[in-house]
């Protein structure tokens, strides 16, 4: 076995390109948050409006309002940590990437990793996004249903599992030094 | 850049990867989680100064429970954001700071304090079996105020270095 390198070797371009394009987004998501937050939540209010069943509304100004309230919070709450998910992912990336790219030695072993915590560190936050715009048409817990399975857990998992297999990669360098 | 030592990445990675599995554990379990808590604090009624109340005992639950999941959620934060800090923070010390001796300083300044976030495992584990404030009171100062002055005094360190004037190349 080769001694580590005692520089960082990037990952491959592409890796660095969809980390990049998930902070420019997740500034741009930051910054939509504020700009438009009057006309977000208009068009939700609408949206939910146009499913009364959905949500549950009953037509007696008092119970719906509250619960259209509800929706909304849940509403912004998905921008804003999909705001927050996407900025640290795109780092977490970039980090731990460059970790598999300069301490896996074999080509086999870096792709795997990098591809796993390329894609799982994309679509994580990309879930919190997609419930929100699914909460005025499809309710709060039924999106999040939906999303959980197939977004949150499959993409979540992916990075765990990539973690768990740098945290053995470098165990394995430090022990073999 | 100059990766640094492997033990200090090795950290860095733990962090980020004991970050993301708080964060599923909070949005997976959080309903064992609370009953979990609620079940420890009422088998351990004193250190919660239960009252028999049931309106008093249901709001004093409803706080430890909140102080639980509220350590889970900064673990979950602190965790993620700390071990990216000191990712970076300490591949700037491997290649800026002259000296191998300052260097090994500020990597262990910055990996010890990295620890802190565990600190919040602490709060949210010790205010259950010890009550609210003496839980918090523990945590803060054993892990998170030692810990947390360690790691803002490597960075502070990193500052230092990075301010002094490199020294002239011979060629110059």
């Amino acid at each position: 076995m080769t001694p580590p390198p005692a520089t960082w070797r990037l990952p491959p371009r592409a890796t660095l390109l969809v980390a990049v394009v998930l902070l420019v987004a997740a500034e741009v998501g930051g910054a939509s948050m504020a700009r438009f937050k009057v006309e977000l939540a208009r068009w939700a209010r609408g949206e939910m409006l146009r499913h009364p069943g959905v949500h549950g509304l009953v037509g007696v100004r008092d119970v719906d309002e509250r619960v259209l309230d509800e929706a909304l919070f849940r509403f912004d709450a998905g921008l804003r940590l999909f705001h927050m998910h996407a900025e640290g992912m795109a780092l977490v990336i970039i980090a731990t990437t460059t970790v598999a790219a300069t301490l896996a030695e074999t080509a086999g072993l870096r792709r795997m990793l990098t591809l796993l915590l390329t894609v799982g560190g994309v679509g994580y936050p990309l879930g919190y996004l997609l419930w929100s715009v699914l909460i005025p048409a499809w309710g709060v817990e039924r999106s999040k249903s939906l999303v959980e399975w197939t977004v949150w857990v499959p993409f979540g998992s992916a990075t765990i599992v990539a973690l768990l297999g740098l945290l053995a990669l470098i165990s394995i360098r430090m022990v073999r030094r | 850049m100059s990766r640094p030592p492997l033990v200090v990445v090795f950290v860095a990675v733990l962090l980020i990867a004991l970050g993301e599995l708080g964060g599923a554990v909070l949005s997976q379990l959080r309903p064992a989680v609370a009953r979990w808590v609620a079940a420890r604090v009422a088998a351990n009624p004193a250190a919660h100064g239960l009252s028999g109340s049931a309106e008093y005992d249901d709001a004093v639950r409803e706080q430890v429970v909140f102080t639980a999941e509220a350590g889970l959620s900064f673990f979950h934060t602190h965790a993620e954001g700390v071990g990216l800090v000191l990712f970076f923070a300490a591949t700037l010390v491997a290649s800026v700071v002259r000296g191998r001796a300052m260097r090994a300083v500020l990597h262990a300044m910055l990996t010890a304090g990295a620890l802190f976030p565990l600190g919040y495992l602490l709060y949210a584990t010790a205010a259950v079996g010890l009550g609210r404030d003496a839980g918090v009171t523990l945590a803060e100062a054993w892990v998170l105020t030692p810990l947390g002055t360690t790691f803002v005094l490597g960075l502070v360190g990193l500052v230092v270095a990075l301010g002094r004037r490199p020294r002239p190349s011979p060629e110059a």
